[in-house]
């Protein structure tokens, strides 16, 4: 696989491991779907996964900022960092905050406004520091909505191919 | 009202001797554990009635399935899914749905799911789309030397006109990439674009032993299209798209 990966077109000869934002869809509509007179809910699935849609979205845009600022530290411990480096983490900077704008409007609506939540975003790190006292009450109105999407909607947004 | 506490959230069902101790933690910060009955073994964790914060919660329900998958065949479940109590979950999920669920782990068996997804680059898309239909090029310039008002409908032409011509590549590039990759693969299942940006979004059931020759073949596509479509190639996943693969008699439910 060295070899693979030394030509130029080597990155698509292995998939690359799953980020969350990658497979948000199939997660969200994809499944086994238990029958819905033993299960007891899909916990207000329709609207909440509307909002977990945009706020992985928007968490993994933050990410890859976070991840861009990250290698400019590096760059500037190392001396012979050039200026297209320094530029990428302005542009990066900027946009960043525009993007949290966002993010953060998106993860009140759910999580109410506390900010201890920002382990949300951290995949790698196996973040045990979940639970806090960011259930509050603008995710809790949220729930409920019917689970009728989840029982028939398995098949309605994907095709058999031949 | 079911009693709070006694609720179980589902992740996922495997063969109980590929059951191994869940490392990670699962939804509501709690433990993942399994539930065995007749030879199948589900993945679960405790959760109480309260609603969950699905954007977080579902990241938790990523993890364990990952985590799953690495050393058995799991059979995700549709994120969301809460039971009541545990002998439930050995009663009327793993009994009661013991051939299905069995049979479905023995076909998934080795087998991953890789994900491949292609983009446009629209801007470069629509110039596209303009240089090689003369009638929508005509379309084009006589709209813009025409006053909003005065060519709304013309706009409203040339739109459709476009629209047609993306749909119809959107077709063609999916068509083409699925002739390309699905004798690879065990199944293949093309998903409606996300976007109008967006070439495929196609899902491949794939033997473990295959991957390697399944990422010649999307490289090889990749060069084909790597003008026009930039191609994320994802996985290994747990099969999330083929858990509903439907059982016929001894054979394919669907080629």
């Amino acid at each position: 696989m060295a070899v693979a990966h030394a030509t130029p077109r080597g990155y698509l000869e292995r998939p690359r491991p799953s980020g969350l934002a990658d497979v948000i869809d199939v997660i969200l509509d994809k499944g086994l779907v238990i029958d819905a007179y033993v299960r007891v809910s899909l916990i207000g699935i329709e609207i909440l996964t509307i909002d977990a849609r945009i706020v992985v979205a928007s968490v993994d845009t933050y990410l890859r900022f976070a991840e861009a600022v990250g290698r400019l530290d590096i760059a500037q411990d190392d001396q012979a960092a050039g200026l297209p480096d320094l530029m990428e983490s302005i542009t990066s900077g900027g946009a960043e905050s525009k993007t949290k704008g966002a993010l953060e409007g998106a993860k009140e609506k759910l999580f109410g406004d506390d900010d201890d939540d920002s382990d949300d975003d951290d995949e790698k790190d196996g973040s045990s520091r979940r639970r806090s006292s960011s259930r509050s009450g603008s995710s809790r109105s949220r729930s409920g909505s019917s689970s009728s999407r989840g029982s028939n909607g398995r098949s309605s947004r994907s095709r058999k191919e031949s | 009202m079911t009693p709070a506490g006694s609720l179980v959230y589902v992740y996922g069902v495997l063969p109980a001797e590929e059951a191994a101790s869940a490392s990670e933690t699962g939804v509501d910060g709690r433990a993942v554990r399994t539930i065995t009955q007749e030879g199948l073994a589900a993945l679960v964790s405790d959760v109480h009635g309260d609603a969950l914060a699905a954007a977080r919660e579902v990241r938790a329900h990523w993890r364990v399935l990952e985590e799953a998958s690495k050393h058995a065949t799991v059979l995700p479940v549709r994120f969301g899914t809460v039971m009541e109590g545990e002998d439930h979950v050995r009663r009327e999920l793993l009994e009661h749905d013991a051939d299905r669920l069995g049979s479905l782990l023995r076909e998934l068996a080795g087998r991953v799911q890789l994900s491949l997804k292609g983009d446009y680059d629209e801007d470069a898309l629509l110039r596209d789309v303009v240089a090689r239909s003369p009638s929508i090029a005509a379309l084009r310039d006589r709209v813009r030397d025409t006053p909003a008002a005065a060519g709304y409908y013309d706009r409203i032409q040339l739109g459709e006109m476009v629209a047609a011509e993306v749909a119809r590549r959107h077709e063609e590039d999916e068509r083409s990439a699925l002739a390309h990759l699905q004798p690879l693969a065990v199944r293949a299942r093309a998903e409606p674009p996300s976007s109008n940006a967006q070439a495929f979004n196609l899902a491949f059931l794939v033997e473990r032993d295959g991957v390697e020759d399944f990422g010649r073949a999307v490289a090889a596509l990749g060069d084909q299209v790597a003008e026009r479509i930039r191609i994320r190639y994802v996985g290994p996943l747990p099969p999330y798209s083929f858990t509903d693969i439907e059982r016929s008699a001894g054979g394919e439910a669907w080629v």
